[in-house]
């Protein structure tokens, strides 16, 4: 039981981690690249929770999980905020447009 | 409770911080800004004291631990060493910023976020368990994110933060599995106890890798290293100098911890450090010749200075012996010292020169034809920092890189002298960049620009004047510094044997 568990859980995180850089190489819209960082912070946190499951750790990680994501509820706010900003001072939200330092 | 001292020194940024910010509020714009700044700087003093006695009990000691529930703090040579460059740096900065900022809006916000980031590195040197080192690092990065982007009606700025926080945050999610795979691993967290429990392993191998990689984002490890001459370059110069001199410095500490965790293989590290190491070195010198920019080809010097710290402790790390790293620390202080003191120096010009004026142009190095005649401490303090960057006797960054060259020949192993006649040729290809600097500020006719260039505020250049005496000081009498590093290269190097 504990090894199948764990075994959908790594699978969880493989697929997250793939979508997560998926969306980060390919997407140009700021908003989902912010998004496609959350479904990564995502798969670490499924990930911790396997890790502590196998390793009877689980309080442990249930208290690192909840602190991962206050962090990352932080990150993901100061994305959006300049995401924000960027649409109202360039007008888009393209990354391609908005790239101007070079070299 | 009984609380250690050197939790004050931690404790009281991070406090004051608020503090700071409320303060702010207590004046209506330009007085409240300069309300903030003399919080910050004052709390900033304070911090010294407790800090100076904390040194003391380390050097007597050798190392402090504070224990909260299962949270701990651990203070040795090491901690002590970066929160000094981080401490003296911050100082000066804070000081300097106030007429770089005068007339711009959220500088409360500017020097609460500054003060913070200022606590919460001294804290991330203190770290002794994988997690709270990532808590730490991560506080450091939200409070460079807002730093960087403080300019937040420049699309530059706001396109550099952006940049920045995408790749920053992807390298703490890479951290964070490798996390995850100590936990599966050995259930603990704790640095000593993963020292002594965990064993060589194929997952151990990737563990480090994924934390090479995680925290090689913010110590600007070539090929993570995009981020860097934008952010460098746009943020505020203070913010530029903080970044420089002790942010992408506090990320090769982290992964200094974390690495000294896994000490086990200890040999493959050290290669993976000496050759990151070699690559920043030729990359960080190729981009800097091809910059017109002065705050970018500052910036990509980063790079090159990184690779010097990291040969002179991946050199230690290879044959066990402390003397190559004691010289990567103190490549560490007179880096932060230096390039601290360039883009100061380079922000006064672009002060001077363009923001007094309402331009928010880039300083391009045809900007400073001439600039000794008119600003003649401001020149003299650019072409200091920028030769002792180049590593020109008797300046302090002839110093750091001696001592890690004489501790690589003395190892008597080829591919290491290799690797110094690498980084000799890599120093000396740094003056290519670093001389026509010096060159255009004293032996060209003063250019437009400089002639219609606005006076240099007092207190922006009493941080310039420190600074260069610093160097100075430092370059003749290397011993100063050795209270500092000598206990930190066998910390360091106790702590992966």
């Amino acid at each position: 039981m504990n090894l199948s568990s764990s075994y959908v859980g790594l699978i969880g995180i493989l697929g997250l981690l793939g979508v997560g850089f998926y969306g980060l190489l390919t997407t140009r819209n700021l908003i989902r690249i912010v998004i496609a960082l959350q479904i990564l912070v995502k798969a670490t946190l499924l990930g911790l929770i396997v890790a502590g499951n196998t390793s009877n750790q689980i309080n442990l990680v249930q208290s690192l999980a909840v602190t991962v994501i206050v962090a990352d509820t932080v990150v993901a706010v100061i994305g959006i905020a300049l995401a924000v900003q960027i649409r109202r001072r360039v007008g888009t939200l393209d990354v391609k447009e908005l790239s101007t330092l070079r070299g | 409770m009984d609380i250690p001292i050197f939790a004050w020194v931690i404790a009281i940024p991070i406090i004051t911080s608020a503090l700071v910010y409320l303060a702010g509020h207590l004046g209506k714009g330009p007085r409240g800004g300069r309300i903030s700044q003399g919080v910050a700087f004052v709390a900033l003093l304070i911090t010294w004291v407790p800090f100076v006695l904390a040194a003391n009990e380390v050097r007597l000691s050798g190392s402090i631990e504070l224990v909260v529930g299962t949270v701990s703090l651990y203070c040795d040579g090491l901690s002590i060493l970066f929160a000094a460059v981080v401490l003296g740096l911050g100082t000066l900065v804070v000081l300097y910023s106030g007429p770089y900022l005068a007339g711009e809006n959220g500088q409360e916000k500017y020097y609460a976020m500054l003060v913070a980031m200022i606590g919460v590195m001294i804290g991330l040197g203190c770290a002794n368990d994988l997690f709270d080192l990532w808590i730490w690092f991560e506080a450091m990065a939200i409070c460079s994110y807002l730093l960087v982007a403080f300019y937040r009606e420049r699309p530059a700025s706001l396109e550099a933060g952006l940049k920045y926080l995408v790749q920053s945050a992807t390298g703490s999610v890479l951290v964070l599995i490798a996390i995850g795979f100590v936990v599966s691993q050995s259930g603990t967290l704790n640095l000593q106890e993963l020292r002594a429990t965990i064993q060589p392993s194929f997952t151990v191998l990737v563990v480090g890798a994924l934390f090479v990689i995680g925290f090689g984002v913010k110590t600007a490890l070539v090929p993570l290293h995009t981020w860097l001459p934008d952010a460098h370059s746009q943020a505020p110069s203070g913010i530029s100098a903080m970044l420089s001199g002790v942010v992408i410095e506090a990320g090769l500490v982290a992964m200094l911890r974390a690495l000294s965790a896994l000490a086990t293989p200890i040999h493959s590290w050290s290669i993976l450090l000496l050759l990151f190491g070699a690559l920043n070195m030729l990359v960080g010198n190729l981009m800097a010749l091809r910059q017109n920019q002065v705050k970018r080809l500052l910036a990509y010097s980063s790079l090159t200075h990184v690779g010097y710290m990291l040969i002179g402790i991946g050199i230690s790390l290879y044959v066990g012996e402390g003397s190559a790293a004691q010289g990567g620390l103190f490549h560490l202080i007179n880096h932060g010292l230096m390039k601290g003191l360039a883009f100061l120096a380079a922000g006064v010009l672009l002060y001077t020169l363009h923001i007094q004026l309402d331009d928010h142009g880039p300083l391009i190095i045809e900007d400073l034809a001439g600039a000794a005649r008119r600003y003649p401490v401001v020149a003299l303090t650019l072409s200091l920092a920028v030769l002792g960057l180049g590593g020109l006797p008797p300046l302090a960054g002839f110093m750091s890189k001696w001592q890690i060259c004489v501790a690589g020949f003395e190892t008597k192993e080829v591919l290491i002298w290799a690797l110094i006649v690498f980084a000799a040729l890599n120093s000396v290809l740094s003056l290519a960049y670093y001389a026509p600097l010096v060159n255009v500020v004293y032996r060209k006719q003063p250019s437009r620009v400089v002639q219609q260039g606005g006076p240099v505020p007092i207190s922006m250049s009493i941080p310039l004047v420190i600074l260069a005496l610093a160097i100075i000081v430092i370059g003749v009498w290397p011993s100063v510094m050795s209270w500092l590093t000598s206990p930190a290269g066998s910390a360091l190097l106790a702590a992966f044997s």
